[in-house]
């Protein structure tokens, strides 16, 4: 018997203007399946850590206009990141000049609309009867990719040129043949040529994985079916989002965050982000932000879009799909030449802790368009990065140990900030302090929150993270990126306080005790010698008199405040009333 | 002499008995009571004891799965527990992986600690990466500490010291003062629960079991006083997460190991059963009341995991891989405010159920659809022991959903059950593309109440090309229980690179586990030609952080070059690739212990019976919009004979389950009276 009818998501279904909610149900299932499918083709057969481990990559789908149809994703900084290479080649190849089996290759902010070098794209063209239908895309942070240090991200970097090899949009494989010099001179460009190129052919094999499933459903549907059932997924997207936009109070409402620096011990860099709401358009203006920074802490425009639509997911609808439907409600404007939109060649690698603050503006800026309950008072909105190196202990060679952590997140309407976790654009796991112990010469004094770092409130921040390291070994090196240290701060909202900003500590707790800057370079440790990092907590939510006694209590019990402390911000009536409750 | 499996869940209480003699087995289910579970299973017994008028002596053997530690950790009623630890670690149990659930929903928050911090206490102690003690544990401000817990009210300690999986000797001492100054105390030491580096799953592992085990103490106490007060002499056992029998000795001390109990017997039973008609790989497909669990089983065994979450908690233990999508026949269908139809993954579970079942549940459900369309039946359900009433369940859904979407109801009932076949293929897609598997050489075991229902939709649309539904497929996993051994699973930390010297330290610690087996297996009193044991290493290559689970043919004397040849085949079948050269690094070695039971065989159906005595009236059931209503027979299951083919339109009905065949569809009984329905490939 033939059951098609029945099995086919469009088929017999039933339809009501044009729009059929059972078969893009299903299909969208479908869709879900082919970038499952990729990614799991992606994480499983890649060497490197980035990507098999903290699986640092994304995978898509586009129509053959270039419109985002479906995305797989880990990592909230990849949202329409793919995009931009997508419409880097749609603006340069014309259809017709696409082959069967062609693949394009990209990573550059300025030539192919990237977001730093480390991240390269693939994309893949779909054929269907000789004519291309749909792309697959994939995007892997890889762990170098050459430039003046290892991993290719320093935040000292004074042009891109310092920062590894760019790559406009250029065919690595043509009608089905890989172009192996390519990848030869990609690899030799970066200091583990073997994985990098490993690690592109299955980039590329994830592809041809996504080629053949999207094959698949269009032999089982028919091409009709399917463009009608896209036309669907991405109508429903843009619908829903349009209620979401709908629901907001019109007009304009602006917030700034701050960077200590510019990364190069400069002024502090203000992140100004201005939502304007019109009809059922979003805008999202960022003129007033600061001008571009002279080392690696600039954000490419297309970085900035990932913040924005991740921000907009987050803040209206957790469970929006990433599609075409979501951009095409939101307009974004970056002026060139700001720190939100760098001129040619400036560095862009340590863009990510300015990416936590140009989300930490927009949510800032969404306080006043949101009801209540669904604000979030500031949380870290850094992602500070320690990396010690040195010799290995018990063979032979050296190590990198790079950690990045998290903080407190903001207070909410109805409850108390996160304590340390990752905010906004990354969400990476830490190492195990057993693990960190048994592979390097170092050793860990302590793994704690930080008391009094969440900012008082009826709901009071979450707790930043203390990580003590200690050096075991001579001629240990230690270097960090963090900011929020002396002048960015979380931000309490509706009368909660600010959370506490993070430190950087040599040898705490001894006489030697020395408070450094956010961002060092290449500090040189003797045995013995510790780094301590406090990052920063997260704001408070609603005035701290509205603070339940038995939430007061339970923090005092629990440490998470000190008396001191509590009786600053709830007073010590309340504070003794707390106690004797 | 008899045998019984008994699977405690939510709503009913599950049995089956088996007769050792000559095969037979039957089955049986009772409402559950949760308030304590062993009401039921002993309300349970006792029917079945009169029901086949058996004597309790002559129950040889009882094998149960529980949720009551999983239960106890989902609704918060575990103990009020302490933890000692290293100085300048208590938050490790809050800080976890500094990861937050969800990407986007802020409003997804992290858990409750398990222990709050007031009663997270540390003590000055350091033990390194080598094991060596850099700063001893003394034993005064032990004592203080334990003490300061005892004053606090506590009734069960934690204990997790850094590097106790190295040298658990200061854990050690605090058990031993733990046991001195506050005898009244659960205690639960990491280097015993799980003796494996990485200290937060360590530590969430040990929290876990020291939480649930005070009430699963009294639970195992109530359960053991209701068996013997029926009169049965056997010793009864617990199915753990990795699908082997432990002693209530054995669950005592690690209760944490059973928070898969169920779900794993009935894994281990259909890989049993798929072995024995020759379907060794098989994507299990066990459909509930509020969701679905999928698991692989290839080439005859169940694929395991070590790392899962009981409501956002990690637990680490060697467990049936099991993955849960929010699918069951309760779930809610609902249109949403941009007008889709989405099903899932909120349930109206078994409390207040489906509209249909006219406990209050007014929402429509899958189940709902299903009896709307007369794929389940309309009047009854479970032998007729839970009435349904159809009006409800139609209201419901052209209510909620065939009016608002301009529907005819047997289109929107339709339509709620291809989204959730839908959700449900995607689910099995993504469980087997990421082990790297191809479905094409799997068949699909249905089982749950609802798995029959779906499976044969679902199998075609994953273009699985086969469906196996046992017997009784609502209580397989109490017969799950039946299918299995004695087993329990020891595993210590090496860290080392794989070369002559670091294989010699593994080979000490396997004799090691090994005498510790041995001595475990006199406690269970397992006679020596009915022991085994397996032996794994989990490696990786130098600078990775996940590892593969690598089987060696004997522990003791295994060969490295062999070891290392081993690795590289299975880290290719794992991730496509080996690396030649690369260093390799040992992280674990394990070992498990098994002693052989006596299984349930599985006995052959007699065959010959006819088709039309096992007739038993008909129905018209719709078959989707191109088939419409169709005049239906229905099928008593007990009664079809091995052998016989089935062509549809048909519907098969047995106590806890429903096969609907469409027009054009065949099943036929295998010889031990599997439904087999095979799904032509040609179909997707």
């Amino acid at each position: 018997m033939n059951t098609d009818e029945r099995e086919s998501p469009r088929g017999a279904g039933p339809r009501r203007g044009g729009f059929d909610p059972i078969a893009m149900e299903v299909f969208s299932n479908r869709l879900m399946s082919i970038t499952e499918d990729m990614n799991n083709t992606l994480v499983r057969s890649s060497f490197s850590t980035n990507i098999k481990e903290r699986r640092d990559c994304s995978v898509a789908l586009f129509d053959r206009r270039g419109r985002l149809v479906a995305q797989g994703t880990q990592i909230p900084l990849h949202l329409g990141s793919l995009d931009g290479g997508m419409q880097a080649l749609i603006a340069r190849i014309p259809v017709e000049a696409i082959a069967e089996g062609d693949a394009f290759i990209c990573n550059d902010p300025y030539l192919a609309n990237g977001t730093h070098l480390p991240d390269i794209t693939v994309i893949t063209p779909v054929f269907c009867n000789g004519r291309v239908e749909f792309f697959a895309a994939n995007i892997g942070h890889h762990a170098d990719v050459g430039g003046a240090v290892p991993g290719s991200i320093a935040g000292g970097a004074r042009s891109i040129f310092e920062e590894g090899i760019r790559l406009p949009l250029t065919r690595i494989c043509k009608a089905g043949r890989l172009d192996t010099e390519l990848l030869e001179l990609i690899g030799v460009n970066t200091r583990d040529p073997e994985e990098r190129k490993l690690d592109l052919r299955v980039q590329i094999a994830t592809n041809a994985c996504g080629v053949k499933e999207t094959h698949e459903l269009i032999r089982q549907m028919g091409i009709d079916a399917v463009h009608a059932a896209v036309e669907d997924v991405i109508e429903y997207t843009r619908r829903r989002m349009r209620n979401r936009i709908a629901r907001l109070q019109p007009g304009e409402y602006a917030f700034t965050e701050y960077l200590d620096d510019d990364g190069m011990g400069g002024e502090p860099v203000p992140i100004h982000a201005r939502v304007r709401i019109e009809n059922d358009q979003l805008e999202i203006d960022f003129t007033g932000s600061g001008a571009q920074a002279r080392g690696a802490m600039n954000v490419p425009l297309n970085a900035v879009r990932a913040c924005v639509y991740y921000s907009i997911k987050a803040l209206l609808d957790p469970e929006l799909w990433p599609n075409a439907g979501l951009f095409e409600a939101v307009r974004i404007h970056a002026p060139l030449g700001t720190i939100v939109n760098p001129k040619p060649p400036a560095a862009v690698g340590a863009r990510s802790i300015t990416c936590q603050k140009v989300c930490g503006a927009i949510f800032g800026a969404f306080r006043e368009l949101l009801p209540p309950q669904q604000v979030m008072a500031s949380g870290n909105d850094v992602v500070p990065a320690i990396v010690f190196s040195g010799e290995l202990a018990r063979r032979q060679g050296d190590y990198v140990y790079l950690e990045t952590l998290g903080g407190g997140s903001g207070a909410r309407y109805d409850a108390d900030g996160m304590d340390a976790v990752h905010v906004h654009v990354t969400n990476t796991s830490n190492l195990p302090v057993e693990a960190l112990e048994n592979e390097y010469p170092l050793r860990v004094d302590e793994y704690a929150l930080v008391e009094d770092s969440g900012g008082a409130g009826r709901h009071r921040g979450g707790l930043g993270i203390a990580r003590q390291i200690r050096a075991l070994v001579p001629n240990t090196i230690f270097s960090v990126r963090s900011d929020s240290h002396t002048v960015g701060v979380a931000t309490g909202v509706f009368g909660g306080r600010d959370g506490r900003r993070a430190r950087l500590i040599q040898n705490y707790g001894t006489a030697q005790a020395k408070t450094l800057f956010s961002k060092v370079a290449r500090v040189e440790l003797a045995p013995g010698d510790s780094m301590r990092i406090e990052t920063p907590g997260g704001a408070g939510f609603g005035p701290p008199a509205e603070r339940g006694l038995e939430a007061i209590a339970r923090d005092l019990r629990d440490g998470r405040i000190s008396r001191e402390a509590a009786e600053a911000d709830y007073g010590s009536e309340r504070v003794s009333a707390a106690l004797a409750s | 002499m008899y045998r019984i499996g008994i699977d405690v869940g939510g709503t009913f209480t599950d049995f089956t008995l088996l007769d050792e003699h000559d095969g037979q087995v039957v089955f049986h289910k009772v409402a559950s009571t949760p308030a304590d579970p062993s009401e039921a299973i002993a309300s349970g017994i006792a029917e079945l004891l009169r029901l086949h008028q058996l004597a309790p002596a002559q129950i040889a053997h009882i094998g149960h799965g529980t949720t009551v530690a999983t239960n106890l950790v989902i609704e918060r009623k575990g103990a009020f527990t302490g933890l000692l630890t290293t100085r300048g670690f208590r938050d490790v149990l809050e800080i976890g992986r500094q990861v937050r659930p969800h990407l986007y929903d802020y409003g997804h928050g992290k858990p409750p600690p398990l222990i709050a911090r007031e009663h997270r206490i540390e003590v000055d102690e350091r033990i390194d990466a080598r094991g060596e003690v850099l700063h001893p544990l003394q034993d005064g401000a032990l004592a203080r500490a334990v003490l300061e817990l005892k004053e606090a009210g506590v009734e069960s300690v934690a204990i997790c010291f850094l590097h106790a999986y190295r040298n658990p000797l200061h854990e050690q001492r605090a058990r031993a003062a733990i046991e001195r100054l506050f005898p009244q105390a659960y205690i639960s030491v990491s280097s015993e629960v799980l003796p494996e580096f990485r200290e937060f799953e360590r530590l969430s592992t040990t929290a876990l079991n020291a939480v649930v085990g005070p009430r699963m103490q009294t639970y195992l106490d109530r359960f053991l006083d209701r068996v013997r007060a029926l009169g049965i002499a056997a010793e009864p056992f617990t199915i753990h997460s990795n699908g082997g029998l432990m002693s209530v000795r054995a669950v005592r001390a690690f209760p944490v190991r059973t928070c898969l109990s169920g779900p794993a017997a009935g894994v281990v039973g259909a890989a049993a059963i798929g072995r024995a008609v020759d379907f060794p790989s098989l994507v299990t497909f066990d459909v509930g009341g509020t969701s679905t669990d999928v698991s692989l089983v290839v080439a005859g065994a169940p694929l395991f995991s070590s790392l899962r979450s009981i409501a956002d908690y990690p637990v680490k233990t060697p467990m049936v891989d099991i993955h849960v999508i929010g699918a069951g026949g309760g779930s809610i269908a609902a249109i949403d405010d941009a007008g889709a139809l989405k099903v899932g993954p909120r349930s109206a579970g078994a409390d207040p159920g489906p509209a249909a079942y006219a406990r209050g549940g007014t929402q429509a459900t899958i189940t709902d659809a299903q009896i709307v369309l007369h794929r389940l039946n309309p009047v009854a359900l479970l032998d007729g022991r839970l009435a349904v009433d159809e009006e409800r369940a139609r209201r419901a859904l052209h209510d909620q959903v065939a009016a608002p979407l301009g529907l005819s109801l047997e289109e929107a009932a339709e339509g709620v059950i291809r989204i959730a076949n839908a959700n449900m293929g995607r689910a099995i897609r993504a469980v087997s593309t990421e082990r790297g598997y191809d479905l094409s050489a799997f068949a699909l075991f249905a089982y749950g109440g609802a798995g029959p229902l779906h499976a044969i939709d679902v199998a075609a649309e994953c273009a699985i090309p086969a469906v196996i539904v046992p017997q009784e497929p609502g209580t397989m996993c109490a017969r799950g229980m039946l299918l299995t051994d004695v087993s329990f699973d020891f595993v210590r930390s090496l860290i080392a690179i794989a070369e002559p010297a670091s294989w010699v330290l593994a080979a000490e610690l396997f004799a090691a586990m090994h005498a510790q087996a041995l001595a475990w297996l006199e406690r269970e009193r397992v006679r020596e030609s009915d022991r085994a044991f397996k032996y794994h290493i989990d490696a990786r290559y130098e600078g990775q952080n996940f590892e593969v689970i690598v089987p060696l043919a004997d522990g003791r004397a295994a060969d490295l070059d062999r070891f290392l040849a081993d690795f590289a085949l299975v880290h290719e079948r794992e991730y496509g690739y080996a690396l030649q050269g690369k260093p390799v690094e040992i992280v674990n070695c394990r070992l498990q212990a098994l002693g052989a039971v006596p299984k349930a065989p599985l006995t052959e159906l007699s065959s010959g019976g006819s088709l039309a005595s096992a007739r038993h009236g008909q129905r018209r059931i719709y078959f989707g919009q191109r088939m419409g209503w169709v005049d239906t027979p229905v099928y008593l299951r007990p009664r079809l004979a091995a052998g016989t083919r089935i062509a549809g339109p048909a519907v098969i009905e047995e106590m806890s389950s429903t096969v609907a065949l469409a027009p054009g569809r065949r099943a036929d009984i295998d010889r031990i009276g599997n439904i087999i329905v095979q799904v032509a490939s040609a179909e997707r």
